[in-house]
């Protein structure tokens, strides 16, 4: 409860309130997502020298409250926002088109909030109890953790599992770069000293993400600029509502425990409460012509799985997608470590962020059901203004992360290679999670061999390892599961949404 | 069937394997620190990197869909505005540098010449006003009008 003194304070509550609109705005507008936002906005709070409490309720404010956003041009526009609003555009559209985009609007925003409390209710309720359990952990055991989220989010995040591997090389690649902590070997460095440090991951981020994006918006310079359909009242009857009841609950439950598992996240969270809903109504459901409760699963389950995210960033200091790394690259910014003693060492921290996300999807909610005119309004801006104004964003935001005009080439050249690996299908969220992550998975080998003389056997000994190691083996056969049980999901996605999925986890 | 744009990335994959494997045995410590070295994680990152250009030799995945040619001359037009963004900022400042490249950037994307300008100029003074006056974070005022 002293977390909500935290999250009460004006400044925190403007931050909180900020964040979720900014959120809202970059998850409903396609082509910015919320790692592109949470980048641009890491160097800019490093800056004001604000307390980390209120950064991360900023910028883990912008993380939730996209959530809610990426449903309104998919339902309105069948353009997803995000990827994880994708399986939305299936019913959601469909209502549109039948005059009901008001109530696919509605229950947007309502299962939104369900998934997005509920989950939050679990994430006070399980991150102690995690953190207590993984104050055992080891070196060998955070390194087994570690390995498990590359090889989870490597099998989750692509089409192919090569070509996440390649994915995560490069990200572990780039992680080398610089001044070796334990031996003060220069790494790849090719005498220039701006690479001493490293390469950083806001620059690497924005150059992957932000300005890839750019490059690849101009491939159609003609589309953006929609009007939205017309959809009535944003209001739901009594008796939807009473129907969907169940459907959110349960999706908002299988949406938590999603996205706690590293690499699955929320856009696999959607796709799986979609199916299993669409299997439970059997014949009752009307999935894909317009049932209420295919807007109703997938957004609950979306919001659950981004918060259910949070557990592992907070309590193990281990992410498990591309834009909870950035995260953690933020914390660590910040002086902050996350880990199993954040809780008791931080509990401003943790009970504050807690208690802001309770006060943000309130707000998000009360947005969203009587402000959609104003959100669908923005998607009418041109895309010659906006992308361009995020491009300028985006420079000022590199350029202040070491004031160097330097980091502006790093950062090009980065979306270049971002751009290619968009075309060619090679997921980017594996880079950034493993340029983030790498430093910290290679500290962890060498704790762990150093301790045992250099004995490999130590990395295999206790049983929390062995069963890490078990799970990231399994997570590698794990796509062929999920495609078998949402096969159907997948195709109709295919069929109805005609831009495809926007590449973000 | 292997398409030659395939072959190139699978060439490139095992060239920057080997590379970064070389390039890793050179990293030699002059006393013992630990077990694992500076060289072990790269030399990991190679065998992947060498690994999934193989397979892709052998097992290639579907080919990329390439933008028309006016798109491409747009995108190869923006990476150019970018680079030289970074090499003028420092000469010629935020707000000019930053002018420029907002408006070279809505021409590609198809603004009115002079829609681009006025947004051009109004966001490159919001941005100036908002970093340098409100959040004190410095943005290059140009060399050029120093001296």
């Amino acid at each position: 409860m002293g977390g909500f003194a935290i999250a009460l304070q004006p400044l925190n509550l403007g931050l909180a309130l900020g964040g979720v609109l900014v959120g809202t705005f970059v998850g409903m507008l396609p082509g910015i997502g919320p790692i592109n936002a949470i980048a641009i906005l890491i160097p800019v709070t490093f800056a004001t020298g604000i307390p980390p409490e209120s950064a991360l309720i900023l910028l883990v404010g912008i993380y939730y409250g996209s959530q809610y956003g990426n449903s309104i041009s998919t339902i309105l526009l069948n353009v997803p926002g995000t990827a994880s609003a994708v399986v939305t555009a299936l019913d959601g559209y469909e209502m549109t088109k039948q005059g009901r985009g008001g109530p696919a609007l509605a229950m947007s925003a309502i299962s939104s909030f369900v998934g997005g409390t509920l989950s939050i209710f679990a994430l006070v309720l399980f991150a102690p109890v995690l953190a207590e359990w993984a104050i055992r952990f080891g070196p060998a055991e955070y390194f087994a953790l570690m390995i498990f989220a590359f090889s989870a989010l490597s099998s989750f995040s692509g089409g192919s599992l090569v070509r996440g591997l390649v994915s995560t090389a490069l990200g572990l690649g780039l992680a080398t770069v610089g001044l070796d902590p334990n031996s003060a070997v220069p790494r790849y460095t090719f005498g220039q000293i701006e690479l001493l440090d490293g390469m950083d991951f806001v620059v690497v981020t924005i150059g992957l993400f932000a300005v890839s994006e750019v490059l690849q918006l101009l491939e159609d310079t003609k589309g953006g600029q929609q009007t939205a359909a017309a959809y009535g009242r944003v209001m739901i009857s009594a008796k939807e509502l009473a129907g969907t009841t169940w459907t959110m609950l349960r999706s908002s439950g299988l949406g938590f425990l999603v996205g706690v598992l590293p690499g699955a996240g929320s856009t696999i969270a959607s796709f799986l409460a979609y199916s299993t809903e669409e299997r439970i109504a059997g014949t009752s459901g009307r999935f894909g012509q317009g049932d209420i409760r295919g807007v109703a699963a997938p957004e609950a389950a979306n919001n659950a799985a981004a918060n259910g995210a949070m557990i592992p960033l907070l309590t193990l200091g281990v992410p498990g997608s591309g834009t909870t790394a950035v995260l953690l690259g933020a914390l660590l910014g910040f002086g902050v470590t996350p880990g199993p003693l954040l809780i008791q060492e931080q509990p401003d921290l943790f009970w504050g962020l807690a208690a802001s996300m309770y006060v943000g999807n309130v707000f998000l909610l009360l947005l969203n059901l009587p402000l959609v005119g104003v959100f669908v309004k923005a998607l009418t801006l041109p895309r010659w203004f906006l992308i361009p104004g995020v491009a300028a964003l985006a420079f000022v935001a590199v350029y202040a992360v070491n004031g160097s005009s330097f980091d502006l080439m790093l950062m090009t050249m980065f979306g270049v290679v971002g751009y290619l690996m968009r075309k060619m299908d090679f997921p980017l969220a594996p880079v950034v999670l493993g340029l983030v992550l790498g430093p910290l998975m290679e500290k962890n080998l060498r704790r762990a061999m150093s301790l045992s003389g250099g004995e490999v056997n130590v990395l295999f000994e206790s049983p929390i390892a062995i069963t890490l190691w078990a799970l990231a083996l399994a997570s590698l056969a794990a796509p062929t599961l999920l495609r078998m049980w949402t096969r159907d999901v997948v195709a109709e996605v295919d069929a109805a949404v005609p831009t495809g999925v926007p590449d973000e986890l | 069937m292997i398409s030659r744009e395939q072959r190139i990335v699978a060439a490139a994959l095992i060239a920057a394997g080997v590379a970064i494997g070389v390039e890793a045995m050179t990293f030699e410590v002059g006393f013992l620190t630990d077990p694992v070295g500076p060289k072990a994680l790269p030399l990991v990152v190679a065998a992947l990197l060498v690994f999934a250009g193989s397979y892709s030799l052998v097992r290639p995945g579907k080919a990329a869909r390439w933008p028309v040619r006016e798109a491409g001359f747009r995108i190869v037009a923006a990476a150019g505005a970018f680079v030289a963004y970074a090499v003028a900022l420092p000469t010629i400042g935020f707000f000019l540098s930053t002018t420029l490249v907002v408006m070279a950037l809505s021409a590609l994307y198809g603004a009115p010449r002079a829609h681009g300008l006025a947004a051009a100029t109004a966001l490159s003074g919001v941005l100036w006003l908002l970093f340098v006056r409100l959040l004190a974070l410095p943005l290059p005022v140009g060399d050029l009008w120093i001296r």
